[in-house]
């Protein structure tokens, strides 16, 4: 039925060239007439009160044009959950209390960023220090420090997902096992540090150019806390060199480049560094997860019991939806006839977690995945029989949570089971060899509206011309995993255009369609490639009226765009160029362009998503005896992400998730230590190198989303979650050492 | 507090330097490569008022390999030569083991050799294997030229005997001995390219089947690259095998003192000194007997 | 005090008072405004930063611009100077897939352009090191090793046509 003539191909990126010869421009980049450099002083101490803030020194320093400290602005409190805004509990600068190493305080803007760093230190601060609390039991407990006062509990978001009977479900069963599991903070680590330039004009409105993943939260963010109207907020998003989760929320700098642009009337940029980057920047949630399973003799699932403590750090950021995603992905994957999942998110003096790949599901995967191959081997059953066993297929459900619409789980399963040679490998008894499966689902897109827009959640406008072009205006934004690619290519796929007949626009507030969600959650494919398609549908409708009417066709003869023109469909003579079908639009309306406006929002969905994807993946590992040392040798992955539209861009994001479970599981790790942040460069944060990176093989397993574009979901970033318990497995199949707190270190392996 | 500037000088010889040297201040810093000093300034441990560079001192870059002077490596000699010299990896591999597995190729393509020892961290690289091969370190200083054994240039982490105004002009290798095999190992724990969290210089000489000397350092397991007498004890006039080596790597760990860091722990340091010290001595004799 | 330097970029040169602590990474980024050359961490370990000095690659974020005084620099903007014909390593970069966000692209090529200067004819293995400075959290590498692997094929079929710097 696949006869795309650009969607399913290797479509190089279409900023490529940009890209490759420097020319593409990020926002460190860009310079303004005047520009100021910013900087911001950050808390030393992990809880305190302020007492009192001097900045008259700093003030005073020859350059320095202006220090502002949360005193100074509106004092009004963001966050992204604003659906409920008593889960909003930031400022953009500290007011009367820090709760973290790193917490910003204030900011100086000086004529070059050596000044803003001597006026840093001119900035005296008065602190009366309280008691810190770094661990999730001890801020639970009855009488820890209270970190925010609205939540004398430390707890700040609860959430619970219920079915079944599980009370009934472990007393059926025949084998029950409980384990608790510890995961650590790793640092998205993007390789473009942050950096945001905002300029005011002469009638208050502000511009701000910005390394973001969602440049409509910001501009909403940005327009509440600076007491502005939304409008007056232009957000614009040039290319972002990475993000992962770790950009997208409204960020402090952001907030004072556009609050003291307006108060000095000059553009000011603030650029971190990496020290600040990983000491004190976003995170992936710590957590620690007891689960509970029953099975029956023969294998079959009876019952999960999982509880999970977030690890927040000192504020919510995207701690809500990483609350409830870790419980769904608790229960995804299989069929557990009854499950509970209790989440609590808990503040700790720490810097926040947030959104990372996988959003909850590479630290609940572990868990799951882990315990799934204990109870294998307990039970005597093949880890991959034990899964195919129980595998979810396509129309289960989570009861009131999610359907599932397309499912190619186990033909996943038996994929990488062929591939990775699984029979024979598990039984080869060579010293340190081991192999080990991991699985995983993940969401294409959210659909529970925790923003709280009023607008759709993509938005696509089309404007086509008689030269045969089209330009395709989104909000959606390209950071890196190459939406601008995939959209053009859905864009041309429907108008039977070129790649490069199209135009793009994008992630400009003020100049691409209200809106779009932005960049997280793996929803751009999925989300924006449907309005683009409904966008379209529309164009398509009145360019098929204008030539059906020219050729006089038969009402039921249907019509196609290709290959640059509009016909009926199979009959190239009876239709005519594509934008000769614009002209002739045009010249019936009296001139009037053909643009029109799409727009998806996922409706009756249920709570989390659209569309699931799903995959496998096995590793095969060779530890070092004596020094504990884990090489892997080769990754195996089968995916399921519904109709690939890019091969080597799906593949692309397929070998970076597995670049990232790698350093998940064996080397990257932000060491704490007393609210600290140890790991403060690239020589202590381990990432794996060209050299640490195994290689691979892979095969996509071909299904049909009915709610995707062209049949597409999520591809690139649930794979971050199988990886690391493919790993452990692999380990404990080499070595015997069981893994159940991240990372897998040597020394851990020696001393199992 | 001095954030930013500092003044810059590019002596042409070696005696401007010292003169430039005596004459600055204190808080002046010499410069072979930049890589590890720039590091210091960025990170706020350091806010030099001068630098003194040295790489516009011709000859200072020499590296030559000779039958009686042995091997030597100028000041401004850099990693990445030193790795690749094809007379260093034919008579002391272990050297040029060393400076290849020192940090990566950008850094390899600026830093030195000798920059690395004066650097003094305890983590050095180049260090152990200097050190088992009995370098020594010309120096150049106001008082006139001297000689220095590497194993009296360690003071403590960042501390060297170095007085003020000296500058290390040279290291020195004596020619290896007949019957004799030098290696680094070290181990990288958390990936390919990381910074070693132990590392060994090992040189044996064989009468026979028997070891008639042996030097061990320890690396990244000490405040300086420490000597492990006792494990060089266990192996003297005794016929080598690999239990011998094993009982050697015990005796070295019992001797090193690791502290844990965001690296690697105490514990671990300590079972590794042992291992690698084993793997060191065994690829020392196996080139000892080549 | 500042000093005076000569930089030859790309083939340009430039007359510069500058101060004797900025990198060469803030004279190329801010006075030349080559922004093609990035900065990820300011410490020597991401290679972002990477651009040729007299033919071997070097951490512009550790190097004083004072000290390559007189020297000859090529950064990511001059490895294609016509601006039509892209370098070998640069076509086979975006043919391959070989990049995805970008800020590690300029460094990769130049260090890409490096090894091949050192080894026309690499390993996979010899390859996988010669990035051992540069890293990439996008493409899990293997992408760009092929690239390199691609445009090393190539550069050695046609030597003639393209004399390297």
């Amino acid at each position: 039925m696949n006869n795309y003539s650009v969607i399913g191909k290797d479509i190089p990126r279409v900023d490529g060239r940009e890209k490759a010869t420097g020319a593409a421009i990020y926002t460190d980049d860009i310079k303004l007439p005047g520009m100021l450099h910013g900087k911001l002083l950050r808390s030393p101490v992990p809880h305190a009160r302020i007492r009192s803030i001097d900045v008259s020194k700093a003030r005073r320093l020859p350059g320095v044009k202006c220090v502002i400290t949360g005193e100074d602005t509106p004092k009004i409190k963001y966050g992204n959950w604003r659906l409920f805004p008593a889960t909003q509990d930031e400022y953009p600068l500290a007011v009367d209390k820090v709760r973290f190493i790193g917490d910003e305080i204030a900011a100086v803007a000086a004529v070059d960023p050596d000044t803003a760093a001597e006026a840093l230190e001119l900035i005296v601060v008065d602190y009366e220090e309280l008691p810190p609390v770094f661990d999730v039991l001890a801020s639970v407990r009855k009488n820890a420090s209270i970190i925010h006062e609205t939540s004398p509990s430390n707890i700040s978001v609860d959430r619970k997902i219920a079915y079944g009977d599980i009370k009934k479900g472990f007393a059926e069963s025949d084998y029950v096992r409980e384990d608790i599991f510890t995961v650590h903070p790793v640092s998205p680590a993007y390789l473009e540090p942050c950096s945001s330039l905002a300029q005011c004009d002469q009638d208050g409105r502000i511009t701000l150019w910005t390394s973001t993943q969602t440049p409509y939260i910001v501009q909403c963010l940005l327009a509440s806390t600076m007491g502005m109207r939304e409008n007056d907020i232009r957000v614009i998003k040039p290319n972002v060199g990475g993000g992962f989760g770790g950009k997208m929320e409204l960020r402090p700098w952001e907030f004072c480049a556009a609050f003291m642009a307006k108060l000095t009337g000059k553009p000011v940029k603030f650029t971190l560094t990496r020290e600040e980057e990983l000491t004190t920047g976003r995170r992936r949630h710590p957590m620690r997860l007891k689960s509970k399973v029953g099975f029956k003799k023969d294998g079959t699932l009876m019952a999960k019991d999982l509880h999970i403590y977030l690890d927040g750090g000192a504020y919510n950021a995207m701690g809500p939806t990483a609350t409830f995603l870790c419980g769904n992905f608790g229960a995804m994957l299989y069929r557990y006839p009854n499950y509970r999942f209790i989440g609590q998110h808990v503040y700790t003096n720490k810097p926040p977690a947030s959104a990372m790949r996988g959003f909850g599901a590479p630290q609940s995967l572990f868990a799951a995945e882990s315990q799934m191959n204990m109870a294998a081997e307990e039970l005597g059953i093949d880890p991959i029989d034990l899964r195919i066993k129980n595998a979810m297929v396509t129309g289960d459900t989570i009861p009131d949570v999610a359907t599932i619409s397309s499912c190619g789980f186990i033909e996943s399963l038996e994929a990488v089971r062929e591939m990775s040679n699984w029979k024979r490998n598990r039984k080869k008894n060579k010293k340190g060899y081991g192999i080990g499966i991991g699985c995983y689902s993940f969401i294409s897109g959210g659909v529970f509206n925790w923003f709280n827009t009023q607008y759709p959640f993509s938005a696509a406008e089309v404007k086509v011309f008689s030269d045969g072009t089209a330009h395709l205006l989104t909000m959606a934004s390209d950071i890196g995993q190459g939406a601008n690619t995939v959209l053009k290519q859905i864009l041309a796929e429907e108008l039977g255009l070129k790649m490069e007949d199209i135009r793009l626009t994008a992630a400009d507030t003020a100049m691409t369609p209200q809106a779009d969600l932005g960049t997280w959650g793996s929803r751009v494919t999925l989300m924006a490639g449907n309005a683009i398609k409904d966008a379209a549908r529309q164009i398509k409708d009145v360019l098929f009226g204008a030539v059906s009417s020219h050729f006089d066709l038969n009402v039921i003869f249907d019509l196609e765009c290709k290959a640059g023109r509009i016909q009926a469909t199979g009959k190239p003579e009876r239709g005519m160029a594509f934008g000769e079908a614009v002209a002739m639009v045009q010249k019936t309306n009296r001139g009037i362009p053909v643009t029109a406006k799409g727009y998806y929002t996922p409706r009756g969905k249920g709570l989390v998503t659209p569309a699931f994807s799903f995959g496998a993946q096995v590793a095969e590992v060779d530890v070092d005896q004596e020094t504990g040392v884990v090489q892997v040798k080769k990754m195996y992955t089968a995916h399921d992400c519904g109709t690939v539209i890019n091969p080597m861009a799906v593949e692309g994001q397929l070998e970076g998730s597995i670049h990232m479970g790698l350093g998940y599981a064996l080397s990257e790790e932000l060491v704490m230590k007393d609210g600290k942040t140890l790991s403060n460069t690239f020589l202590d944060y381990k990432l794996p190198t060209a050299m640490d990176m195994p290689p691979g093989e892979s095969v996509s397993i071909e299904t049909y989303e009915p709610e995707g574009p062209m049949g597409a979901k999520e591809a690139g970033e649930g794979l971050a979650s199988p990886t690391a318990p493919a790993i452990a497995e692999a380990v404990y199949n080499a070595t015997g050492y069981r893994c159940k707190d991240l990372p897998i270190t040597p020394e851990k392996i020696l001393k199992k | 507090m001095k954030r930013s500037g500092f003044d810059y000088y590019a002596p042409e010889s070696i005696s401007e330097a010292v003169v430039l040297l005596s004459d600055l201040g204190e808080n002046t810093f010499v410069m072979a490569g930049g890589t590890d000093l720039l590091i210091r300034k960025r990170h706020g441990m350091i806010f030099p008022d001068a630098v003194v560079a040295l790489k516009k001192i011709k000859g200072l870059d020499r590296i030559s390999v000779g039958p009686k002077k042995g091997l030597v490596i100028g000041a401004t000699a850099l990693l990445a030569d030193v790795a690749a010299h094809k007379g260093i990896q034919n008579k002391y591999p272990a050297i040029s083991d060393a400076a290849k597995n020192t940090a990566n190729v950008q850094i390899r393509n600026m830093g030195t050799v000798v920059g690395n020892l004066c650097n003094a961290s305890p983590s050095a690289d180049n260090a152990p294997a200097l050190l088992a091969l009995g370098a020594t370190l010309s120096i150049a200083g106001p008082q006139g030229d001297r000689t220095l054994a590497l194993e009296d240039f360690f003071l403590g982490p960042g501390l060297t005997a170095l007085k003020p105004a000296e500058i290390v002009i040279a290291a020195t290798v004596p020619p290896p001995p007949a019957n004799s095999g030098a290696a680094y190992v070290h181990l990288s724990a958390r990936g390919k390219v990381d910074c070693s969290a132990v590392c060994i210089g090992a040189h044996i000489e064989l009468q026979g089947r028997k070891v008639n000397n042996a030097r061990l350092f320890v690396g990244a397991c000490a405040p300086i690259p420490m000597r492990t007498p006792r494990a060089e004890k266990t192996v003297m006039r005794k016929v080598f095998t690999e239990k011998l080596a094993e009982k050697a790597g015990a005796a070295a760990s019992e001797e090193a003192l690791p502290i844990t860091d965001v690296r690697a722990t105490q514990d671990y340091r300590n079972s590794m000194v042992a291992v690698m010290t084993k793997r060191a001595l065994l690829l020392a004799h196996k080139r000892a007997r080549s | 005090m500042k000093h005076d330097i000569q930089l030859m970029v790309n083939g340009d040169s430039y007359s510069l008072a500058i101060d004797p602590s900025r990198t060469l990474n803030q004279v190329l980024r801010e006075d030349l405004n080559l922004t093609g050359t990035k900065l990820g961490c300011g410490s020597g370990d991401c290679g972002a930063c990477t651009v040729i000095v007299d033919g071997r690659s070097v951490s512009s974020c550790l190097t004083l611009a004072v000290e390559v005084d007189g020297k000859e620099i090529l950064t990511v903007e001059g490895l294609a100077p016509s601006g039509e014909k892209l370098h070998p390593i640069q076509e086979a970069f975006i043919e391959k897939g070989a990049i995805q966000c970008g800020f590690c692209t300029p460094g990769m090529e130049l260090s890409a352009y490096h090894l091949l200067s050192q080894n026309p004819t690499p390993s996979e293995q010899e390859i996988r090191e010669g990035l051992s400075g540069n890293l990439c959290r996008c493409t899990g590498y293997n992408k760009i090793v092929e690239a390199i692997s691609v445009s090393a094929d190539r550069m050695n079929r046609k030597p003639s046509k393209r004399k390297s710097r």
